[in-house]
């Protein structure tokens, strides 16, 4: 899922301070598992826009952010009250924020949230990354993602900064390194794996805007 | 053929010295030093932004050092450049006369001074080694033919002190394998770990500069310690350092590196030693006289 993280207070302000109505705008996606764009964020968030004497005049929760016509269906019925609004907050991931731009070109729409990582979630609200949807897939390689696991990217094994099979970026993470290496040797695919090299990687695979039209069912 | 290529391969046991360039633009200071320096050892080897701490480029350094006849070997680490922006400065390097290469990953921006830069890491060492190994047959990392060969003399590193050991030890014999010439170890303190790798490496026939630091003060040997990534100093060393009244490290960390080369070189345990003496030249001269007392 799309992790997401309430924007400090602060900057908040800075970007609302001249608008006096909003309309917020919610999703039941990634954003509720994260606390950031379910019910209680929406009354929270809504409460102390009323307490700094801003009005709300409406809100809701979109069933996708992301999915655009969906979405675009679901605002139909709020028509009055985001006409009523200055301004237009998102409590969703940057894709979610972007689906509300389409609609409202010269209405103000401001994201509430930083939107962080793909991740998994752990516990509660307890997210870790795993994959950075780099367009190329070695795990069936590595065993682990080390793109996305190694703040080095590396793709043939360890760099020589790791100690105690600790990461030297972040001493508290084990080096996905000597992660992958385990599953390498468990496997018994060592020897295999040494045989050759991976890379240079195509990193053309990553570069952004991407775009996909995948119409076989 | 670099002179630091023909004397390792000659048996000649070879003395290297790192360099750091300075922090500004201003080369004065490393200018003397260099002069002084290239009448005690083979070749200087500049950096390439250590510790992501951003200084003058490792290649305008090897060039300073050429002009005053002092064999320069540039680091190359993949922190900072992508693979055209690599092979662009790698030809360059070449093309003023710098022929000695020491190829690195790098360690992480969040380390140095400037935490908030992107890392690249478009490449990895190994693919590094592979694509010098490719401009020295005239290629560039995609297989477009280039207006010429390179002839560099081109090594990787490897850190004895890894643990786990192994999978430092397949790298090392990737990078071997992808064309490396030599290897620079990561500093050494304790024989036992230097021995314990040429053991697993003296099978593959390769030339290996051993890394050793003149520790100078108790706050250096702390900073090492804590600061510098896959660097493990051993308990007892830090130890017995903080045993000592500070005026006597200096001379016990000057003992020590020297103790540990002559032993390296008694034993013939290595085909050198890369002396990190953080740019001082009378610790660099102190250590090449006492070794060469002693043996």
């Amino acid at each position: 899922m799309i992790i997401t993280k309430k924007k400090n207070i602060k900057d908040i302000e800075s970007f609302i301070e001249e608008f006096k109505s909003f309309f917020l705008i919610g999703c039941s996606e990634c954003a509720t598992l994260c606390g950031t764009g379910d019910e209680d964020a929406i009354l929270n968030f809504k409460e102390w826009l009323e307490s700094q004497n801003k009005k709300v005049t409406g809100w809701i929760i979109a069933k996708t952010g992301c999915q655009i016509l969906g979405t675009k269906r679901q605002l139909g019925e709020y028509k009055e009250a985001i006409k009523e609004a200055q301004c237009i907050i998102v409590l969703s991931c940057g894709a979610g924020t972007q689906t509300i731009t389409e609609f409202f070109k010269e209405k103000p729409v401001i994201p509430l949230n930083d939107t962080l990582f793909i991740g998994n979630m752990r516990r509660f609200r307890e997210f870790e990354e795993k994959c950075r949807a780099c367009g190329e897939c070695f795990i069936a390689v590595t065993g682990v993602c080390v793109v996305t696991l190694c703040p080095k990217s590396m793709l043939n094994g360890p760099c020589g900064g790791y100690k105690d099979g600790k990461c030297e970026v972040n001493p508290l993470r084990k080096c996905a390194w000597t992660i992958a290496y385990e599953i390498l040797e468990k496997r018994g695919f060592v020897e295999r794996f040494y045989e050759e090299i991976l890379g240079p990687k195509d990193w053309s695979k990553a570069n952004s805007p991407r775009e996909l039209r995948n119409k076989e069912r | 053929m670099s002179n630091l290529k023909k004397k390792l391969m000659n048996g000649d046991f070879v003395f290297t010295v790192e360099i750091t360039p300075p922090k500004g633009p201003d080369i004065t200071s490393m200018r003397n030093k260099l002069e002084e320096l290239k009448e005690l050892v083979d070749a200087a080897n500049f950096t390439d932004n250590p510790s992501a701490n951003m200084r003058l480029c490792s290649m305008a350094a090897c060039k300073i050092s050429l002009d005053l006849d002092f064999e320069p070997v540039l680091q190359m680490a993949c922190r900072d450049r992508n693979r055209i922006g690599i092979q662009s400065d790698l030809l360059g390097a070449y093309a003023i006369g710098i022929r000695n290469l020491l190829l690195m990953t790098g360690d992480h921006p969040v380390l140095g001074d400037h935490k908030e830069a992107k890392p690249v890491y478009d490449i990895d060492s190994s693919v590094l080694v592979k694509l010098v190994n490719n401009l020295n047959n005239g290629l560039d990392i995609n297989g477009n033919r280039l207006n010429g060969r390179t002839d560099f003399f081109y090594g990787a590193v490897v850190n004895p002190n890894a643990e786990p050991l192994m999978p430092q030890l397949k790298r090392f014999e990737q990078k071997l394998k992808m064309g490396a010439e030599f290897f620079q170890t990561q500093m050494i303190f304790e024989i036992e770990k230097l021995e314990r790798f040429m053991d697993y490496s003296k099978k593959f026939n390769t030339k290996v500069i051993a890394g050793v630091v003149i520790i100078r003060t108790k706050k250096m040997l702390h900073y090492i310690a804590e600061k510098i990534p896959g660097v493990v100093v051993p308990k007892w060393l830090i130890n017995e350092v903080e045993k000592l009244k500070d005026h006597d490290v200096e001379r016990f960390g000057l003992d020590l590196a020297a103790s540990l080369i002559i032993n390296m070189k008694e034993k013939k345990l290595c085909d050198g030693v890369h002396i990190m003496a953080f740019s001082r030249v009378q610790e660099v001269r102190n250590i090449i006289n006492l070794i060469k007392n002693r043996v």
